[in-house]
């Protein structure tokens, strides 16, 4: 993928974003917020994952980030 | 240039946004990882501790350190040839890793530095890293990008300027000396230090869907420059056992979507990811993992998962037995493991505990919160051939220590989650 893809890519994620920014209100992210909602939530058991796998296998990366669309950081 | 600026976006996001506090954190874990191997010189076994904490320092602030470590132990094959087990041997090694982190807290965003350091016998790393994220307006979007630069060493065998079909691998008792912990040092005639460089960034997408839906969308990039091979591994290629071969630039690409879907019936969540990965030496594979998590009660969770991957093999990688009678492809040779095609499957279990002081006192009278977790996952391996197997007399059952296990190693995980 070049960079032209990549950045628009994220340009129509960015749009999208902005098409949901009141697709959720604050009163309704009590199960957002719920830890099992939150992407790669426990760092050590993921730091521990990706050391076995890129020990395993020729692929790397793309894991993610870790939180959640609670809006808490 | 593009990718400069967008960090810069984020990192001046995060910087002029409100700023609030993070909470004070300590994380410990152990790993043991045990794969299986052939030749009866028993399996590979790896002991990972992790230690982190992470405190306020001020309103705005955080500072976190933290420590790994790796003993492993157990069989490798120095020569990749049509049966494994014949150069069977069994080492032993130690890694330790250690890091201080500089975090910036925002009502919005966040921002951390990160620098570190690792060390072994025959590798050294010096990390720096940055990696801020910002919520957009109405906090239903996360957009989150990363950046890590390795300046690793790799210990080599010294072999001036001998062609690939003449040099000579690096052997356990060669010097790989170092200075003050981590500065590198050759030994003249005997061993070098080679330069790894790897650059690696990282974007991704948080998107609320609705209530009980958060997606995610991240792309990944890496490239690698310097010396990529396993200095002791050595190939039988047309009658000669020379070091393995491979090239010295390596681009990697990643693109992964997740979803978590929370369950409001039963009070459990579904997890779902696809990634997709290729890079520049030909291997291309798809992941995908489906998980589900269930509260037991209020203090209970457990968690089943299973993970399907699957790659191509690097278009320099033969099987063992084409590799000694046809000899390489182009100029590069391996028997690294990760090069060649595979399948495997992971499958596993993780049963928590989350202690929780709803009336604002204290967990085992010191913590806002605990959670201590056990973790159990069997993996499956599969070795698929590279090359026509009609006219492979000696298949590919015994060119890796793996071959021809299909349950191919297992591992636990104990840790705890401490805030205060």
């Amino acid at each position: 993928m070049d960079w032209r893809s990549f950045s628009s890519a994220l340009a129509i994620a960015a749009l999208l974003g902005g098409c949901g920014r009141f697709a959720v209100r604050p009163s309704e992210k009590e199960h957002l917020a719920d830890r099992t909602m939150r992407f790669d939530s426990d760092r050590q058991e993921q730091a521990a994952e990706d050391h076995v796998q890129s020990n395993r296998e020729g692929a790397a990366g793309g894991r993610g980030t870790s939180g959640g669309g609670c809006g808490c950081n | 240039m593009q990718l400069t600026r967008a960090v810069l976006v984020v990192l001046v996001a995060a910087l002029a946004a409100p700023l609030a506090r993070a909470d004070d954190r300590a994380d410990f874990s152990t790993t043991w990882y045990v794969e299986r191997r052939r030749g009866g010189q028993g399996g590979l076994s790896v002991l990972h501790p992790q230690a982190d904490l992470e405190v306020d320092a001020g309103d705005h602030t955080s500072l976190g350190v933290g420590y790994a470590a790796d003993v492993v132990s157990g069989a490798t094959a120095a020569v990749f040839t049509v049966d494994a087990t014949s150069s069977a041997t069994t080492f032993d090694d130690t890694r330790h890793e250690g890091h201080l982190s500089l975090g910036f807290h925002g009502q919005r965003s966040a921002l951390t530095l990160t620098g570190g350091a690792g060390v072994e016998r025959d590798y050294t790393s010096i990390i720096a890293a940055a990696a801020g994220n910002v919520d957009l307006p109405g906090k239903n979007t996360n957009l989150a990008l990363s950046y890590t630069h390795n300046f690793d060493h790799v210990c080599d065998r010294d072999n001036e300027m001998a062609t690939a079909l003449e040099r000579r691998a690096l052997t356990g008792v060669d010097p790989c000396a170092t200075k003050s912990v981590i500065l590198v040092e050759d030994t003249d005639g005997m061993t070098v230090w080679r330069d790894l460089d790897i650059d690696t960034a990282q974007a991704t997408l948080t998107q609320n869907m609705s209530p009980t839906l958060v997606t995610q969308a991240g792309l990944f990039g890496q490239v690698l420059r310097g010396f990529q091979a396993n200095p002791y591994r050595r190939v039988r290629v047309a009658g000669v056992e020379p070091q393995e071969s491979v090239p010295d630039v390596r681009g990697r690409a990643a693109l992964i979507l997740q979803a978590n879907k929370f369950l409001e019936g039963v009070h459990g969540t579904v997890h779902g990811s696809a990634r997709g990965t290729s890079d520049t030496w030909g291997v291309n594979s798809v992941a995908l993992e489906m998980a589900y998590s269930q509260y037991l009660g209020d203090s209970l969770m457990v968690r089943f998962r299973g993970r399907v991957y699957q790659q191509t093999e690097a278009t320099f990688f033969k099987d063992a037995f084409y590799y000694d009678t046809t000899g390489p492809a182009g100029q590069y040779f391996t028997g690294d493991r990760e090069l060649a095609p595979i399948r495997n499957i992971i499958t596993g279990a993780r049963l928590s505990y989350i202690g929780v002081d709803e009336k604002g006192g204290n967990v085992w009278g010191l913590f806002d919160e605990v959670e201590l977790d056990l973790k159990g996952d069997i993996l499956f391996l599969q070795e698929l051939p590279a090359n026509p197997t009609d006219t492979n007399p000696f298949g590919i059952d015994k060119q890796f220590l793996s071959s021809g296990q299909l349950l191919d190693a297992f591992m636990l995980q104990l840790s705890l989650q401490t805030r205060w």
